[in-house]
C-alpha cells in the first residue's frame, strides 16, 4: 500500500470517528465541575516525616538518582573493546559532555576538575526528565481497581516539574561558581572582576549593583527555565490527551486533540527532555568559565 | 441594600475573573508571539549561516540549540506569570 493511501485511510478514520462521536454524544457538553486538573500535580504526603516527608516528587527524585548512578556504573563496569549499542550511545553522550559542554567553555585543567559535576548534573536532569514521560502508577488522587486489586492510577510526573528541585540544582550551581571564582581570584578580586574592564568612576558602582542582581537572577532563570519547560510539557500533554474533553464534557474534542497530544509527547521526549538537560549543563559550564575568566 | 451589595459583589468577582483570564491570555499569548518571532529569527539565521559556511555546521548546530532553548524559555516566563495571575494571585 502506498504512503498516500495510508494517509488517506488515516484521515478517513479520523473524520469518521469525529462524525460518529458527534452523532453519539452531541455537539454540546456540560461542564464537568468535579474534575480538577491542578490536582494531577498535587503532592500528597505518603510517609509523614515532618520536613522530610515522602511524596510523589521525592519518589521521582530517588528513582532518577538511583537509575542514573546504577545504570552508568553498570555500563562503565562492563565496557568492551568492541562497544555494543548501549555503550556507543553512552560514549556519544560522554563525548558531548566532555568536549562540547565542559571543554568548550573552560580551560583544560579546570575542565578536568569540573567535568564530573557537570556530567552528573546533565545525566541526572536527563534521566529525571525522561522518566517523567513514562506513565507510572503514582496518582493517589484517583484509584482504579484491576481484578479486585486497588492501585493508584497512572500519571506523568517528573521531579523537575516541581520548582523546588531545579531551584536546589540552580543553587548548587550558584554556590559552586561563586566558590570557584573566589578560590581563584580571592574574595575582593572576585567582586572586582564583576565590573567589566574599562568602566571607571561612579559608573562602576551602578554596574556593580546590576551585576550582583544579575547573578541572583541566574538562580531564577536557571530554575524556572527547567521547571516551566517540563511542567508546561506535562500540562499540554494532559490537556491534549483528554483532560480538555473531560473538563468540558465534550467527547469529540478529545478525538480532535488526541493526535496533537501524541505529536507533542514525541516532541517532548525527543527534543525538550534532552535539550533542557543540555542547556542546564552548558549554562553551568559557561558560568563556571565566566567566574574564573580574567575579564568578563 | 443587601441585594445591591450582592450585585456589586458579584460584579467585582466577575471583573476579577475577567482580569485573571486577561492575565493568562496576555502572559501566554504575547509570550508565545515574542518567542515565536525569536525562534524564527534563530532558525533563519542558522540556515543562512550554514549555507554560507557548510563546514561550520556542527559548531553552529550546538549554538543553535542553546539559542533556541534560551528563547523558548522566555515564553515560559510569560506563561508562568500568566498562570500565577490566573490561579494564585
Amino acid at each position: 500500500m502506498s504512503t498516500k493511501r495510508k494517509l488517506l485511510i488515516a484521515l478517513g478514520v479520523y473524520v469518521l470517528g469525529l462524525v460518529i462521536l458527534v452523532i453519539l454524544t452531541g455537539v454540546h457538553g456540560t461542564r464537568n465541575t468535579s474534575f480538577e486538573p491542578q490536582n494531577e500535580f498535587k503532592l500528597d504526603t505518603w510517609v509523614d516525616l515532618g520536613a522530610f516527608s515522602i511524596n510523589k516528587a521525592v519518589m521521582y527524585l530517588v528513582i532518577a538518582a538511583t537509575l542514573t548512578s546504577v545504570s552508568m556504573i553498570y555500563i562503565a563496569r562492563r565496557m568492551q573493546q568492541r562497544p555494543n549499542r548501549v555503550q556507543t550511545a553512552v560514549e556519544v553522550l560522554y563525548r558531548l559532555m566532555r568536549e562540547n559542554i565542559t571543554a568548550g567553555n573552560m580551560d583544560e585543567k579546570m575542565a578536568a576538575r569540573w567535568f564530573p559535576f557537570i556530567g552528573a548534573l546533565f545525566l541526572f536532569i536527563l534521566f529525571s526528565n525522561l522518566i517523567g514521560y513514562i506513565p507510572l502508577p503514582t496518582n493517589t488522587e484517583h484509584e482504579i481497581t484491576v481484578f479486585g486489586v486497588t492501585i493508584p492510577s497512572f500519571s506523568l510526573y517528573a521531579a523537575t516539574a516541581n520548582l523546588s528541585i531545579p531551584l536546589v540544582l540552580a543553587f548548587v550551581v550558584f554556590v559552586s561558581y561563586t566558590f570557584e571564582g573566589v578560590r581563584v581570584k580571592g574574595p575582593i578580586g572576585y567582586l572586582k572582576s564583576l565590573i567589566p574592564a574599562g568602566v571607571h568612576g561612579p559608573m562602576a558602582g551602578g554596574i556593580f549593583v546590576l551585576e550582583i542582581i544579575s547573578n541572583f537572577m541566574r538562580l531564577m532563570s536557571l530554575s524556572i527555565r527547567l521547571f516551566a519547560n517540563i511542567l508546561a510539557g506535562h500540562l499540554i500533554i494532559l490537556f491534549m490527551a483528554g483532560a480538555l474533553a473531560v473538563l468540558l464534557g465534550v467527547a469529540w474534542l478529545g478525538w480532535i486533540t488526541l493526535p496533537f497530544g501524541i505529536a507533542l509527547f514525541a516532541f517532548e521526549v525527543g527534543l525538550v527532555a534532552a535539550l533542557q538537560a543540555f542547556i542546564f549543563a552548558t549554562l553551568t559550564a559557561i558560568y563556571l568559565g565566566g567566574a574564573v575568566a580574567e575579564n568578563h | 441594600m443587601l441585594t445591591a451589595l450582592i450585585t456589586v459583589f458579584a460584579a467585582t468577582e466577575e471583573i476579577a475573573k475577567a482580569g485573571k483570564s486577561i492575565g493568562l491570555g496576555v502572559g501566554g499569548g504575547l509570550g508565545a508571539v515574542g518567542a515565536g518571532v525569536g525562534i524564527g529569527i534563530i532558525f533563519g539565521k542558522v540556515i543562512e549561516a550554514i549555507t554560507r559556511q557548510p563546514e561550520m555546521r556542527d559548531e553552529i548546530t550546538s549554538i543553535q540549540w542553546l539559542g533556541f532553548a534560551l528563547t523558548e524559555a522566555c515564553f515560559f516566563y510569560g506563561l508562568v506569570a500568566g498562570l500565577l495571575a490566573a490561579f494564585i494571585v
